[in-house]
């Protein structure tokens, strides 16, 4: 008979409806987050050999993918980038990025429990690489496949700069492929050359050569620049120290810091193998051996008139002693020159610095025979996919992989971000080539000329041991040295446990 | 007793209303006691046991899969050579070879160094606080500040210290080398005093706790029996022993068995200071459990460790538990 207001005439929900409700809601948004949030979903229709290379790009419209990759400039560039794969292939890809040893225990987590979380992976070559490199799929196989869109400029070794392939995608074996060249970090001796200029002539009256920095510089030289500069020091002069080491935080490049010393001389490697394909059985270690004892015994030498702080300083704290101008010289990664020339944060940016290969050996501490080299490392992170994931999840993925390492995107992170590029072609790009000299648009490429046309070419490259208890080994190098450099070991003791307990590893 | 039927008209009427609980009454009273023949009905009449482990059984089953579960593959994973694909049975191999890993019982040593260090500075420090806390007029200010470490995840804390102890930039590094405490080396460069390092980073962020637990057993000292003792003539640090302290043991027992199995098992600020070096100086057993399980993937090996780990905090818990009801049981 009168009009009832709306409000009185919704029911009410009683408060037992209302925690059914909630219940019902909370179980749908699990099972829908363990469904779509965990797992890659994937959308297909299938195109031809003669479909347009469009099509081919589309096939996998609608997917989603997640790739985990360690936190460099690469990644954080393509992620700001996404949109224009989203555009290109339809296929939505999540990247989460982390520091190296987190991403190395999601993805071994996630490889060796038979799941596909992570469909595409960031595959540092030793660290991730050599231990879990059975668990991802042989990408050779879809190298020429008409059915996906393929990279102009192909995937033969020819494609990409000298050993880049090798050393992230081949482990175990010739014939399969499992990453693509993602980014690399190229060993590089940064030295202050205003500093080297200002005390040339002190330094020539004491040594009786120039204080100057070349591809023929030896580790020996290095060992007295640094003496030089430590005794200016002590005199109480206003000078930098004359070299810091990497002996903090990551055990692999704790390890890569010593092994280019001993690469230099004679070519000493830790096994009788070849180290760009690996081994799963790699044999007794050389460790021990009298090359090895020498090479600990100068390794000592050089770390006694280094920087204080070699045993706290990892790769990032050490190129901050550098910039930070406490050191005149480290041999550092060559993605690091970006922030080396930023001015806002470096007193060692605007020209002061030069670039130039790593340490020669020296001829009178080779005793085994071998030649004096250039020992030049690196780590090398390819571009992988779990072998876990179905077929069209792995084809969807290739896209990924292909585009993700194609000459324009890495053109776009090297401007971008100080990224480092993989691709032989993109050093053609005539900006570029521009770059490579002062002023420079990319600092990264002042590096180039050191790191692409000498380092990484034999006989200078050393990839450091590809075998399947890689990060154990690591760890034991990195412990060991540090104690020998803490004085608690003498460098023949130290020679003698790395001998015992790396042969325990393997088995030998 | 008020005779009604004298009154007469509507003055009866009225006096029928005033009085008729109390006439009522009076009936009840005399009416004979009614014999009880039921037993009356109890609100919570006791039900039979299985009842209670009906009601039991889904969070029994859901501990169970959650804890227990897990517990026993720990114990199969520590049998075997296991990785996370699957595994082989060795027996107890993964135990024996423990007793000729150097790194294995250097972490023990480690580990003993650095909790006894943390323990007892931790303690020390953290009752001195409470006390001084519990004297002072502005002690809510004082616990709120003292709360602030704690707030702090482990990993956190361990990057802040880092950054303080950072030889190029580290505030306290420079405080410390102004002191003439360090030469050049900062304090994580070197294997003498990256332990210290560590340890300083812990009770900074711990002392607040045990701070926290001994002023509420504070709160509960019998101020009879310190008056009582000051009327004596004794000196407050008698006061202190005599009667405070004996008084704060069962807090203090709950406070260290805390810190201590906390002691061993964190190792986010340690990872994230040293990683366990310089060489192995600051690789106590749990840091050395997290390498061999998540990074070599040695999880059977990681078994055998974290069971040993396992089996010797429950017996040092004891131990513990022990010690700190001695002084209690004494007293009866």
């Amino acid at each position: 008979m009168f009009h009832k207001p709306r409000n009185a005439q919704v029911s009410r929900v009683s408060r037992r409806r209302f925690l059914e409700l909630g219940g019902y809601g909370a179980t749908m948004l699990g099972t829908g987050s363990l469904a779509v949030g965990l797992n890659s979903t994937i959308m297909s229709s299938r195109v031809q050999a003669a479909s347009s290379d469009e099509a081919k790009w589309k096939q996998y419209a609608g997917s989603k993918l997640t790739f985990l990759s360690e936190n460099t400039p690469p990644s954080f560039a393509i992620r700001d980038n996404i949109k224009a794969f989203y555009d290109l292939t339809g296929i939505e890809v999540e990247i989460l990025t982390d520091d190296l040893p987190v991403v190395q225990q999601k993805a071994g987590i996630d490889l060796r429990s038979g799941k596909s979380d992570y469909v595409l992976n960031y595959i540092q070559d030793k660290p991730i690489g050599a231990p879990f490199a059975d668990f991802y799929v042989d990408l050779s196989k879809m190298f020429g496949d008409e059915t996906l869109p393929q990279d102009v400029d192909g995937y033969g070794d020819d494609a990409w700069f000298d050993n880049f392939l090798s050393a992230c995608g081949r482990f175990y074996s010739e014939d399969k492929i499992i990453a693509l060249p993602y980014d690399a970090a190229i060993a590089v001796t940064f030295y202050r050359q205003d500093l080297f200029e200002k005390y040339s002539k002190d330094f020539e009256a004491e040594y009786g050569y120039r204080l100057e920095y070349n591809e023929n510089s030896t580790w020996k030289n290095v060992l007295d620049f640094a003496t030089f500069f430590k005794k200016l020091k002590e005199g109480g002069a206003d000078v930098p120290y004359g070299y810091a080491q990497h002996q903090g935080s990551f055990a692999w490049t704790t390890q890569l810091d010593i092994q280019r010393m001993m690469f230099a001389h004679g070519r000493w490697t830790d096994f009788n193998m070849d180290d760009k394909i690996g081994s799963k059985e790699p044999g007794p270690t050389n460790w021990g051996d009298e090359q090895s004892v020498l090479m600990l015994e100068k390794f000592k030498a050089l770390a006694d008139v280094s920087h204080p702080d070699n045993l706290a300083n990892g790769t990032l704290e050490l190129n901050t002693v550098y910039q930070s101008g406490n050191i005149a010289m480290q041999v550092q990664y060559h993605e690091f020159a970006a922030s080396v020339e930023d001015e806002k944060t470096s007193v060692a940016a605007g020209g002061k610095t030069a670039y130039a290969p790593c340490p020669k050996g020296e001829a009178s501490w080779i005793l085994n025979g071998g030649p004096a080299v250039n020992g030049t490392n690196c780590g090398i992170g390819g571009i992988g996919i779990n072998a876990n994931a179905p077929e069209d999840v792995q084809r969807a993925a290739y896209l990924f992989a292909i585009w993700s390492t194609s000459k324009n995107i890495q053109y776009d992170v090297l401007k971008g971000l100080g990224g480092t590029p993989t691709r032989k072609s993109v050093l053609d790009i005539p900006e570029v080539q521009a770059a490579k000299s002062r002023p420079s648009a990319m600092p990264n490429a002042l590096t180039f000329d050191a790191v692409y046309n000498f380092g990484i070419k034999d006989p200078n490259f050393v990839l450091g041991p590809k075998i399947t208890e890689a990060n154990e080994y690591h760890s034991l190098i990195a412990s060991e040295t540090q104690r020998m450099l803490s004085g608690e070991m003498s460098p023949a003791d130290t020679a003698a446990s790395l001998k015992d307990q790396i042969d325990g590893l393997n088995g030998v | 007793m008020t005779d009604v039927s004298s009154l007469s008209g509507s003055s009866r009427d009225v006096a029928s209303q005033l009085f008729r609980a109390r006439a009522h009454s009076v009936e009840v009273e005399a009416r004979p006691r009614a014999e009880i023949t039921h037993k009356p009905r109890k609100f919570n009449p006791p039900m039979p046991k299985y009842y209670y482990y009906y009601l039991m059984a889904p969070a029994i089953a859901i501990l169970a899969f959650i804890s227990l579960y897990p517990f026993f593959w720990l114990i199969i994973m520590s049998l075997q050579d296991v990785d996370i694909g699957g595994g082989e049975w060795i027996g107890l191999k993964n135990y024996t070879k423990l007793f000729t890993d150097a790194r294995f019982i250097d972490g023990w040593i480690l580990l003993a160094q650095y909790s006894i260090m943390c323990l007892g500075l931790q303690v020390g420090l953290g009752v001195t606080l409470a006390v001084v806390v519990n004297s002072s007029k502005y002690e809510k200010y004082l616990v709120t500040a003292l709360l602030m470490p704690m707030m702090m995840a482990p990993a956190v804390a361990g990057l802040l210290w880092l950054f303080l102890y950072n030889g190029t930039f580290g505030w306290y590094h420079w405080v410390l080398q102004s002191a003439g405490i360090l030469d050049s080396a900062s304090i994580l460069a070197s294997a003498d005093t990256a332990m210290y390092a560590i340890v300083l980073v812990d009770v900074w962020q711990w002392t607040p706790l045990i701070t926290i637990i001994a002023l509420a057993g504070l709160k509960r000292v019998p101020r009879d029996q310190l008056e009582a003792n000051m009327v004596d003539g004794a000196s407050p640090m008698r006061n202190f022993f005599a009667i405070i302290l004996p008084n704060l043991y069962p807090v203090l027992l709950i406070a260290v068995l805390l810190r201590f199995m906390d002691n061993f098992r964190f190792i986010d600020s340690i990872l994230v200071l040293t990683g366990g070096g310089p060489g192995s100086a600051t690789k106590i057993l749990p840091v050395y459990l997290f390498e061999v399980a998540f990074k070599f993937f040695k999880l059977g090996r990681g078994a055998a460790i974290a069971l040993t780990l396992l089996i010797v905090t429950i017996l040092l818990g004891k131990l513990l538990v022990r010690v700190f009801e001695k002084p209690q049981g004494g007293k009866g």
